[in-house]
């Protein structure tokens, strides 16, 4: 029901726009295709940034440091109340999309979707984004080179988002 | 800032691609890496026409400029600045509803085009604005009705119930967003 409701938002703006087009007085397909113009010369000014974050994390991903750096950090997590399962997904969830989704995918179909660790990362999941990719997207688009406390700040939020999903975990599941 | 990230993780990755003896994949990964960019580059095209034009169509027709004054009394607490110019908040309405809507791909260009009219008013281009950073940083914490993506993963799992986690992520994602905007305007209120 709630996927359906989700899968018809965006066909139901298109139709409004439609709609708009077809009864509206004013020339509205220009203005449809002086937005697009608009949007289009932005997503073209993204490419050079693009090509060096996207270089950057293919390459960490190909190194196996997340693997690595996974196995280390295990004893830890457990003490802190992180299943130590949700480190992949963790160490890649900030940096690429696909990366994580594939973790994502990875730790539930190794533990269960159902179970705490799935759980806890499904709430993870659900409530972050890959930061470091918004950020620069975001400031690169407009020129910005200094992000200033973009960065601290967004990571403060995701290591919040962390704790407390494995927190509101616990006591909601129990 | 972005240079010192791009440095950090292609020194990262060198190192423990040696360390792994994976250093082989490293010069595959470089070119996977610029072309997976053009790619990513091209359904960006896509996406930034499309809902970029009907955001244009909306906007003359009037829908947006409701939607806004609908959502004014919110963004007028996290945007003060740009509830008082009027500039961009057209734009961070409707990157707020994609947002809640979940239509993730829509959110994307509305927030750049936001940004676009925040840099406006930002009076040293080359450096982020409070505001900007306030709505990046929002935009992280991903506030969504209906995680359409994460219960279609939860459902391939074959989960019994992947909807168990619905009321979890709202609670989550309303308090990260909440903690976003006060962490980001309170750093911003010191400087």
């Amino acid at each position: 029901m709630l996927e359906t409701i989700s899968a018809l938002a965006m066909p139901m703006v298109a139709v409004l726009v439609g709609l708009i087009m077809m009864i509206g007085k004013k020339d509205y397909f220009a203005a449809f295709t002086r937005g697009a113009m608009e949007g289009l010369k932005t997503a073209v000014r993204l490419l050079p940034t693009l090509c060096a974050l996207l270089t950057a994390i293919s390459l960490l991903n190909a190194s196996g440091a997340v693997e690595m750096i996974a196995g280390w950090l295990a004893p830890a997590a457990g003490a802190i109340g992180v299943p130590q399962e949700l480190l992949p997904l963790l160490l890649t969830r900030p940096f690429s999309g696909s990366a994580s989704t594939a973790a994502f995918t990875d730790l539930l179909s190794r533990v269960g979707p159902d179970s705490f660790a799935g759980l806890c990362a499904s709430v993870i999941f659900g409530s972050s984004d890959t930061v470091v990719y918004v950020i620069t997207v975001y400031c690169s688009s407009v020129g910005i080179r200094r992000t200033r406390w973009a960065f601290p700040c967004a990571f403060a939020v995701m290591l919040f988002c962390i704790f407390f999903s494995c927190f509101l975990c616990r006591i909601w599941f129990a | 800032m972005l240079g010192k990230i791009y440095g950090i993780i292609c020194l990262l990755a060198l190192l423990f691609g040696i360390w792994n003896g994976n250093a082989a994949a490293l010069g595959g990964a470089v070119i996977d890496g610029a072309a997976g960019a053009v790619q990513v580059t091209l359904s960006l095209c896509g996406m930034m026409c499309l809902w970029c034009g009907m955001m244009e169509v909306l906007r003359e027709a009037g829908a947006i400029r409701r939607l806004s004054r609908l959502l004014r009394p919110l963004l007028r607490l996290i945007f003060p600045r740009a509830a008082q110019t009027g500039e961009g908040l057209e734009e961070i309405s409707a990157n707020v509803s994609a947002n809640l809507l979940g239509i993730g791909n829509a959110a994307t260009p509305m927030a750049l085009r936001a940004m676009e009219q925040l840099q406006k008013h930002n009076p040293k281009p080359d450096r982020a604005s409070a505001e900007q950073i306030t709505l990046a940083v929002l935009n992280t914490a991903s506030v969504s009705l209906i995680p359409a993506n994460l219960l279609a993963l939860r459902r391939a799992a074959g989960s019994p119930q992947p909807y168990a986690i619905m009321v979890p992520v709202w609670i989550v994602s309303v308090v990260c967003a909440a903690l976003a905007v006060v962490l980001t305007r309170l750093i911003g209120r010191g400087k």
